[in-house]
């Protein structure tokens, strides 16, 4: 096998993601942290407001999709660090880009699997997106694009997962109350919009409730770009910070 | 091409110097052994040699590859059991070594071969698929060993692989070495165990305080110790004080009839005078036998600085 091929890096990266699903997806524990909490805060927000489905459906759909996407990429680092499992890891022929991209594309994958049955029920009691297909492009930067921000928090060097728990926790939860997801942003007073713009949660949210009830916040246009564009520097970001920090983390041990 | 290269390694941890200027060179086909106390720096060179530490200073080789620059293709080459890294304890023996095995981009087909035969070599098919948090600390120990070969390295670096087994474990882990040694593959091993070394290297390298001591075969390291060899030979015929004191007056020697008994430093030498001698007096040598200073007395010497 040509060390270096892309044939060589996408095994790598998807046996990095089989890894991962194995170990920390495939748990009951995930789906109260990624699925059940999301669900539950929307519906307190939400239920018996006489809110717009449409509205509200877009909004669970986004709020759904950065829990479930950051729920678990911020602690595996730490945890592999502890368990020394990381070690064993990096002293194969991989490199940081495949761990990181394998843990990106696991956690993308859980998200989407969790949005599906969301979107289902959407179209059953007849929430359709107005672009079908965009809607779909959306989500899927999306979840990539959150689960780089997970991957991002990661990169403290530390092994304690406790400690990237409350760092991201410390930035994500305050985002969801200035992001337009359960307060639009047409009522969000003046300092809230200003953070807002520049909140990964705004943009994603905005053009899905856009696709959903027909008007958005900002141009569709803005939202999608600054989608991709916040998912590539989360990504990037990622790789760097976890290529500077990596052996210091690991010198710890 | 060495099959390692390490060029004045230095690591630094704040103010203590782990690692300070350590070089040498293993051939291809070699068991290397690096041997030492608690704390010498032994990890820490391998962690270097493997890359996953970086050191402050110097550079490391494997198969002509250096390890910080083409990290990919050095590790395509190397197989590691270390001593601080596990095994993922929630997946299964086999699972662990299926996911090695793909990070070698092996086809799948490949690795469970490879894997069934690794396993059953090492006692543990009948086990593989029970988690590996659940495994005993041999059984452990014996997944990273099969973990470390699934990729069939050609430089093995082993970090206390017998440490914490049971006796038969530990020597069918010693006759895997030789097999690979046997298959031209290059180990380097680290271990408390001396007898060990001098049982399993072709060279070994003494480190204490992060620096090299001493280097060499464990017969060179036995004549460089400077520790007395006992040396015993047994004539034909009853030796004669005088004549023995003509060839001999150098050594110090106890004659007993027909055999005589010496304690010397440099047994080589010995060993000509003393055929010289009974050339010189119609003798036969009807044996001779030698009880070296054991590995463990030069360890101990070297370290102590005696």
């Amino acid at each position: 096998m040509k060390t270096g091929s892309f044939r060589h890096f996408s095994i790598g990266v998807w046996t990095i993601c089989w890894k991962d699903i194995k170990l920390y997806y495939a748990k009951g524990p995930i789906v109260v942290t990624g699925v059940l909490f999301p669900l539950f805060l929307w519906a307190a927000f939400y239920m018996g407001r006489g809110l717009d489905f449409n509205e509200g459906l877009a909004s669970l759909v986004t709020l759904s999709i950065f829990f479930t996407s950051s729920s678990v990429t911020p602690i595996i680092a730490p945890w592999e660090t502890r368990q020394r499992t990381l070690e064993m890891l990096v002293s194969r022929p991989v490199t940081v880009t495949t761990i990181l991209v394998g843990d990106i594309l696991a956690s993308t994958i859980f998200g989407l699997i969790f949005i599906i049955p969301i979107f289902l029920c959407g179209v059953v009691l007849g929430a359709i997106p107005s672009n079908v297909l965009l809607a779909a492009l959306l989500t899927v930067i999306t979840a990539v694009g959150f689960s780089s921000l997970g991957v991002l928090f990661s990169a403290l060097p530390t092994d304690t997962p406790a400690d990237v728990v409350l760092l991201a926790s410390t930035v994500k939860l305050p985002l969801i109350f200035v992001s337009g997801v359960l307060i639009p942003l047409s009522q969000l007073p003046e300092w809230a919009l200003a953070i807002a713009v520049v909140s990964p949660l705004t943009y994603p949210t905005d053009l899905l409730r856009g696709l959903y009830i027909g008007n958005t916040f900002f141009p569709m246009f803005a939202d999608f770009s600054a989608t991709v564009i916040l998912t590539v520097v989360f990504t990037l970001g990622a790789l760097i910070l976890h290529k500077r920090t990596l052996f210091a983390r690991l010198q710890k041990r | 091409m060495k099959a390692i290269d390490a060029l004045d390694l230095y690591k630094r941890f704040g103010s203590i110097v782990a690692v300070d200027s350590v070089s040498f060179q293993v051939e291809e086909g070699e068991i290397f052994g690096l041997l030492g106390p608690n704390g010498a720096g032994k990890t820490t060179t391998i962690r270097m040699l493997t890359g996953i530490l970086k050191p402050d200073r110097g550079e490391a080789r494997i198969m002509g590859y250096n390890i910080r620059k083409d990290p990919v293709k050095a590790r395509m080459l190397i197989g590691v059991v270390p001593e601080e890294a596990n095994p993922y304890p929630d997946l299964s023996a086999w699972d662990n070594l299926m996911l090695v095995g793909r990070l070698y981009g092996l086809p799948k087909h490949t690795v469970e071969d490879r894997a069934s035969s690794l396993l059953r070599l090492l006692d543990l098919y009948d086990a593989r698929k029970r988690r590996a948090g659940n495994l005993s600390k041999g059984m452990r120990q014996k997944l990273l060993v099969a973990m470390a070969l699934i990729g069939e390295p050609k430089v093995l670096f082993l970090d206390e692989p017998t440490s914490g087994l049971d006796v038969l474990s530990a020597r069918k882990i010693r006759g895997l070495i030789l097999d690979l040694k046997k298959n031209g593959d290059t180990i380097l091993l680290t271990t408390h165990n001396v007898e060990e070394a001098g049982t399993l290297c072709d060279r070994i390298l003494i480190i204490n305080g992060g620096r090299v001591i001493e280097m060499g075969t464990p017969e060179d390291l036995r004549i460089k110790s400077g520790l007395y060899t006992y040396v015993s030979v047994t004539l034909n015929r009853a030796v004669d004080e005088k004549d023995a004191a003509k060839f001999f007056d150098e050594w110090d020697y106890r004659i007993q009839d027909s055999r005589i008994l010496f304690v010397c430093s440099d047994p080589t030498k010995l060993m000509v005078r003393i055929v010289e001698y009974a050339k010189a007096k119609g003798l036969d040598i009807v044996n001779i036998s030698t009880a070296p200073p054991s590995l463990e007395d030069v360890f101990v010497k070297v370290i102590a600085g005696g």
